[in-house]
């Protein structure tokens, strides 16, 4: 009679030990464990632990000012100028002054978060106010409206102010919004920057795996010994990869603007167009980083490595604006950056390519960059 | 058409000499078989000659062009079958072939009867629509050979070329090299079957990357007063390492 196959510890060991001995040597796969929990713990550490600061308004102040006679003694009131220098005061808004038309036009264009106009009466209707009469002060702004945090911080920097100059009195803030405000959905906000997350994570994915089975089918040696040149290899995969992210971008407009029926104000060729031009910038960096992969497992850790730090540094979970001062220049440094610049400005303020043309520069840039690394880094004999 | 001087690869880390000073010269129409153990240079010669890894010291002439500096010349006029089946398992056969073809600038006129007549010599006839991963070891190692010679090169590198092809098949594809050099097709293979080799026009013998003799089969038997080349290999590692070899 065979004995019946017990449990064994030691079998079970033996596994245990031989993958740990396998991951030592893979020392890629054991730098992932170490470094990436470290670094994704820092960075969304420091992303999210930022707060709302140095959001960029304009502020018209036309106040005229007041003088109050209240007995035989007058007193002269200039209470937008005190509400201009609590602005100052505030960390949260970065303070530039200028006529009302100009903010609101700088906030149509992105240049402004918010554009605040104080009326020639406000001091006047303030004082009028805390003597009882049936009037209210109130202040116009002009506000971006796609980013809640940002329209928020300013409203609340501003409350703050007036409450501070003129006591607890009642105000009335005349709130517009360039791009629709209170309309947005929370999904219409969001889907610009989840767009671009998804396109950044899936492409790499996608272009890395495929180029790395060429490494591992072993046809590369082969390849090789043809005239086939190494710039018209990475082409071949740059062109074959992007009509697949092309269709990837389609999926994805369908479905959102399809089924979910999110806002596009903008033209959507345009946004399309966009999707494919960051598209091609993924594929490209996929193409350079597939230089350092030597298997598939190498390749799957390193879209994660791009795109976990791309959707906390990007303005993707908090936006740009709130993130810590010291943070900021370096989400400049991230294609995803540009690429919720883009989706955000032809989705939520149905901005054109000329608007947008300084994103559409920059990803070129960084499109050439990559390609240029690829070459530079991209074998063609075997060592 | 082949030729190499004092060819030498030593590999990265240094410690082993792979090609230690190399002298080859095989000509036009020559059916040349490299000989040696597993790990004795044979496959880093190929590699070296074929452009595909940069030697370390030494001087190569493939077709009158220096090689690895003007392989990308040289290619269109080489096929090289590695050891590896190094053809696309999730391609078909055709497509294999097609895929190899284009890189060596064929179009379809020139492609389809040259295939048709490979995939016939091959005897990988009702084959051609079948993903290669789906085809046995031999005939992956006859895709690769097809792939190698689609183009109707100048000189096929042939790795290891027959093995895990049957015996039988074997002695066809040695009739067809054979009918292939007299049209001008210079063949260097490799093999560690050396009864095989036995039907090459000449014979190097590597051991440790270096051509410790070469010659014309019977000639070498003659030397070394050997009934077959596997005897012939036998007694030079004796000779080399004194108390006997493996």
């Amino acid at each position: 009679m065979p004995r019946r196959n017990e449990f064994s510890a030691r079998r079970t060991g033996a596994v245990a030990g031989r993958v740990l001995t396998q991951i030592r040597r893979d020392r890629r796969t054991l730098a992932m464990m170490l470094v990436m929990p470290a670094m994704i713990m820092l960075i969304f550490g420091f992303a999210l632990g930022g707060q709302v600061s140095n959001v960029p308004i304009l502020v018209d102040n036309q106040d005229s000012g007041y003088t109050a006679s209240i007995g035989t003694s007058s007193a002269s009131l200039h209470l937008g100028d005190q509400v201009v220098q609590l602005l100052r005061g505030d960390s949260t808004v970065s303070v530039s002054t200028g006529t009302y038309g100009e903010g609101v036009s700088g906030v149509d264009s992105g240049i402004y978060s918010a554009a605040i106009l104080i009326p020639s009466n406000f001091s006047q209707i303030s004082f009028q106010k805390s003597k009882g009469e049936n009037v209210t002060p109130s202040i116009e702004v002009y506000l971006d409206g796609t980013k809640p945090s940002l329209d928020s911080g300013v409203l609340g920097a501003l409350q703050g102010s007036i409450q501070n100059t003129s006591g607890a009195n009642q105000f009335s803030l005349v709130q517009n919004y360039a791009f629709g405000g209170a309309k947005f959905s929370g999904l219409d906000v969001s889907l610009p920057s989840v767009i671009a997350f998804v396109l950044t994570f899936l492409i790499l994915l996608i272009s890395l795996l495929t180029i790395t089975r060429e490494t591992t089918a072993g046809t590369l040696p082969r390849l090789y010994t043809t005239p086939l040149t190494a710039l018209e290899r990475l082409l071949g995969y740059t062109i074959a990869l992007l009509l697949l992210a092309i269709v990837t971008v389609a999926v994805i407009l369908l479905i959102g603007v399809g089924l979910f029926g999110v806002v596009v104000r903008g033209n959507l060729a345009l946004l399309f167009g966009s999707g494919v031009f960051y598209a091609l910038a993924n594929v490209l960096l996929a193409v350079f980083l597939s230089n350092f992969a030597k298997n598939e497992l190498q390749a799957v850790q390193l879209a994660p490595i791009i795109a976990f730090p791309s959707m906390a540094l990007s303005g993707m979970l908090v936006p740009v604006a709130a993130l810590p001062t010291w943070i900021q220049p370096f989400s400049r440094l991230i294609p995803m950056y540009y690429a919720n610049q883009m989706f955000e400005g032809v989705m939520l303020k149905g901005y054109d390519i000329g608007t947008l043309s300084l994103s559409f520069v920059v990803v070129i840039i960084m499109e050439l960059l990559f390609f240029i690394l690829a070459m530079s880094t991209v074998k063609d004999k075997m060592s | 058409m082949i030729k190499t001087e004092n060819l030498v690869k030593v590999y990265r880390d240094g410690s082993v000499r792979a090609v230690d000073g190399l002298n080859l010269s095989i000509s036009t129409g020559e059916i040349y078989a490299l000989i040696g153990a597993n790990g004795s240079g044979k496959s880093t010669i190929i590699n070296m000659l074929t452009g595909a890894l940069a030697p370390t010291s030494g001087s190569i002439t493939v077709l009158d062009r220096e090689i690895p500096r003007y392989r990308h010349e040289v290619a269109t006029r080489i096929g090289v079958a590695p050891q590896e089946y190094s053809v696309y398992a999730d391609l078909t056969l055709r497509e294999n072939a097609w895929f190899f073809g284009r890189l060596y600038g064929m179009d379809r006129r020139r492609f389809e009867p040259r295939f048709r007549e490979m995939v016939e010599v091959l005897r990988l006839v009702g084959k051609e629509n079948v993903l290669v991963t789906n085809l046995s070891g031999g005939m992956k190692r006859r895709a690769s050979i097809l792939c190698a010679l689609i183009h109707e090169p100048e000189i096929a590198f042939l790795d290891e070329a027959t093995v895990g092809i049957d015996p039988v098949l074997r002695a066809f594809l040695w009739n067809y090299f054979r009918s292939l050099s007299k049209s001008g097709l210079t063949i260097l293979l490799t093999s560690h079957v050396m009864d095989e080799a036995g039907r090459a026009d000449r014979i190097g013998l590597v051991r440790a990357g270096r051509l410790v003799d070469e010659g014309e089969p019977d000639a070498l038997m003659a030397k070394y007063n050997a009934r077959s080349i596997e005897e012939v290999f036998l007694k030079l590692s004796e000779k080399e390492v004194g108390n006997g070899y493996a």
